[in-house]
């Protein structure tokens, strides 16, 4: 009896010795210890929640990725930086990541003004860095179009949603004709204006661009370029300062009086869920009158399939928050650089890069399809007006306009927008 | 005619704003001699603890503004006792290493306390809503700034003109070495002085809670336009400090309205013109 218990208690030791020898003999077929991701965000000041969604993302798509044993057995590790929304700071955390920490790839970036600045370090860097929100069209049109600069790939819309989606749902609107921005101080303002004003002029010569003000990143106020797009008595307005600074300025914009006198409001990125948390009370007295409009590059509640809701469930169970479209865009391209990797069994930079090619992948948000000639992962998003949904604890997009992308996405060869005033 | 006006009117409402910090700003230098580089950090503190009390203790508004500048005069009291008070006798530079140095403290402070995410809490009822002024609705809001910035003023001016305190003050002021020798206690006026300066940054900050955005990173955007002000009123002079206030605050809001695409190049070249021209500022004596 002795002897057949320590037979047993042998075969136990080596059971779980062999348990514990099993991960390591499904070894990484890609001979690194770990795939790393370097992940970048604005995660402080009034831009905060967005780093802090593109962060939750690619927490959850590792998790999930490393629970099914990695790419090609290899598990993932990330290291995420705050960019304080400062180019000087994205660049040196890219140099950082890479050069110091030894990311395999880089998730991220918020602001279109860090992106460019990044854009011609990646490439002597040789790092691919999947944008996930930076939305200027001059970082794929200009970057990777024209100048080839391959290792910037954009997962998220651009601008292009922003602006033509605007201009084709608006066009059908006879009575607005005055329209008058309020736009971010930077690269990203002055395209989504001057991106919309182009597409508007072709379908309605008679619209009028009767005032645009400027206000940079940390306004405190809003008030004077309230108050002055107000004096041109526009129909509408298009604004641009987005994540915290857009609920201040709809909160000083509702306090003129503004909703008494314009017909829309659109608020580029207004549909991000740090937004509507911010103006739930707003919006549940009606104080917009169902004219705010607003855009994002993912919502929550569109497409209305079964990989969307159980993204949403897992997420809120996870992170007690919906998502926001930074979290599912990074989320989105974490799986992307996996089905790149497998594909091309590689880290190398020009391998996965081919491997990208063709690529069309189911996400949350929908299907994504590469478009090769730019780098872009062209997909789907509505705009809509901000109304409240009995389903949901804050705001969200309803009065959904759908159109297909290829309808608003720009294409090669690219014409030039002004990027300026 | 009328947009004018209305954007006049704007205008001082910002100016009460940039007011409350540059008062505060330069009543510490005209008496300390201290150019305190975390004036701005003490402006962040008080909309911090004044969304701390308002907006998450729900405590009433104006009870929320007096802890915010209690709490934020004690610290204050906490920087000048336990820093600066060791390092008058010393070379400038010091103080600006130092104040600096509580720039970096107090916005990562309120990092990890509030976390980095901005914060907004509702606006009173009794502030919220608009009043119709040339033809327009002007925000009830901006009108409360616009009288709690003037009443500042006035209690200012007649806190150092008409009150003992302030003639102690203000012969602390002109002259340290002959007030200490009549008997005046000078570091405790110092004390004094620095905590009240810090109470009006925390006033201009938490006034604007509801309104504007509270996040880190504030404190250094204010700063900025703080020392453009004092530098063309002055250094040490109220009165210059209050009507460089009006100029800048409704300046800019003009430059929104006429020439929106170099606005912020206007009170830069208004600073210029003023150190090119009268490099001690318009009212410095």
């Amino acid at each position: 009896m002795k002897k057949h218990f320590t037979a047993l208690s042998v075969l136990f030791f080596f059971t779980l010795l062999l348990l514990h020898a099993a991960p390591a003999e499904a070894q990484c077929q890609l001979g690194v210890p770990a795939i790393k991701i370097g992940a970048q965000g604005a995660a402080s000041g009034p831009h905060a929640d967005y780093g802090r969604q593109i962060e939750m993302g690619a927490t959850m798509a590792i998790e999930e990725i490393n629970a099914a044993g990695g790419i090609l057995g290899c598990k993932l590790e990330m290291k995420f930086m705050d960019d304080e929304n400062k180019a000087a700071t994205g660049v040196k955390n890219a140099r950082y990541l890479v050069a110091e920490w030894g990311a395999h790839f880089m998730v991220g970036t918020d602001s279109s003004g860090v992106a460019m600045a990044m854009g011609p370090v990646l490439a002597e860097l040789k790092r691919i860095h999947f944008f996930t929100h930076a939305a200027t069209h001059r970082l794929t049109e200009e970057l990777v179009a024209e100048k080839g600069i391959k290792e910037i790939v954009r997962v998220s819309v651009p601008v292009y949603q922003d602006a033509i989606v605007a201009a084709l749902i608006f066009k059908d609107r006879p009575e607005i004709k005055r329209w008058a921005t309020i736009g971010a101080d930077y690269e990203y303002g002055y395209v989504a204006w001057n991106m919309f004003k182009e597409t508007l002029r072709k379908y309605r010569p008679d619209a009028e661009f009767v005032a645009a003000v400027w206000a940079p990143f940390l306004t405190l106020d809003f008030s004077p370029h309230v108050a002055a797009v107000m004096a041109q008595k526009p129909d509408a307005i298009l604004a641009t300062p987005w994540a915290g600074e857009a609920v201040m300025l709809l909160r000083q914009a509702l306090i003129q009086g503004v909703f008494d006198q314009v017909q829309v409001w659109w608020q580029a990125m207004g549909g991000s869920v740090d937004v509507l948390e911010g103006i739930a009370s707003e919006v549940q007295r009606d104080r917009f009158k169902g004219k705010l409009w607003a855009t994002a590059r993912y919502i929550h509640n569109w497409p209305d399939t079964p990989e969307n809701k159980a993204f949403n469930e897992r997420f809120k169970k996870r992170w007690a928050r919906l998502p926001n479209y930074s979290a599912e865009t990074t989320y989105s391209a974490l799986f992307i650089i996996k089905a790149a990797v497998e594909k091309s069994r590689s880290l190398e930079t020009a391998k996965v890069i081919e491997g990208l090619k063709g690529m069309q992948i189911n996400n949350p948000g929908g299907l994504r399809v590469f478009r090769a000639e730019d780098q872009q992962f062209i997909y789907n998003v509505p705009a809509g007006r901000v109304v409240m949904d009995p389903k949901y604890p804050i705001p969200v997009l309803g009065d959904l306009k759908v159109f297909a992308a290829k309808d608003y996405y720009r294409h090669p060869p690219f014409t030039p927008v002004a990027a300026t005033k | 005619m009328d947009a004018i006006a209305f954007q006049g009117l704007i205008g001082l409402s910002m100016a009460m704003y940039l007011w409350l910090i540059s008062a505060g700003l330069t009543i510490i230098f005209g008496v300390l001699r201290i150019i305190n580089f975390a004036h701005g950090s003490l402006f962040m503190m008080g909309a911090y603890l004044a969304f701390t009390f308002y907006g998450q203790l729900g405590l009433p508004f104006w009870l929320a503004i007096l802890l915010s500048l209690l709490g934020v005069g004690l610290l204050g009291l906490v920087m000048e006792r336990g820093f600066l008070r060791r390092i008058y006798g010393i070379d400038e530079a010091y103080q600006l290493l130092l104040t600096f140095g509580f720039i970096l403290i107090l916005d990562d402070a309120v990092k990890i306390i509030w976390g980095g995410v901005f914060k907004i809490p509702a606006i009173p009822p009794f502030l919220d809503g608009a009043w119709r002024v040339f033809g327009r609705p002007f925000p009830v809001y901006n009108a409360f700034v616009i009288a709690v910035g003037v009443a500042v003023a006035v209690g200012l001016w007649a806190l150092f003109e008409k009150t003992w305190w302030g003639r102690i003050v203000r012969a602390t002021a002109s002259d340290r070495e002959m007030a200490n020798a009549i008997g005046v206690n000078v570091p405790r006026v110092f004390s004094g002085v620095f905590v009240f300066g810090s109470m009006l940054a925390a006033l201009g900050g938490a006034l604007g809670t509801p309104v504007r955005v509270v996040a880190p990173g504030i404190g250094a955007a204010m700063i900025i336009q703080a020392f453009i002000i004092t530098v063309i009123g002055g250094l040490g002079n109220l009165k210059g400090a209050f009507v460089a206030s009006l100029i800048v605050g409704i300046l800019s809001a003009y430059g929104t309205l006429f020439f929106p695409v170099f606005e912020l190049f206007l009170i830069f070249a208004i600073m210029a013109v003023v150190l090119l021209l009268r490099p001690q500022g318009l009212f410095a004596r």
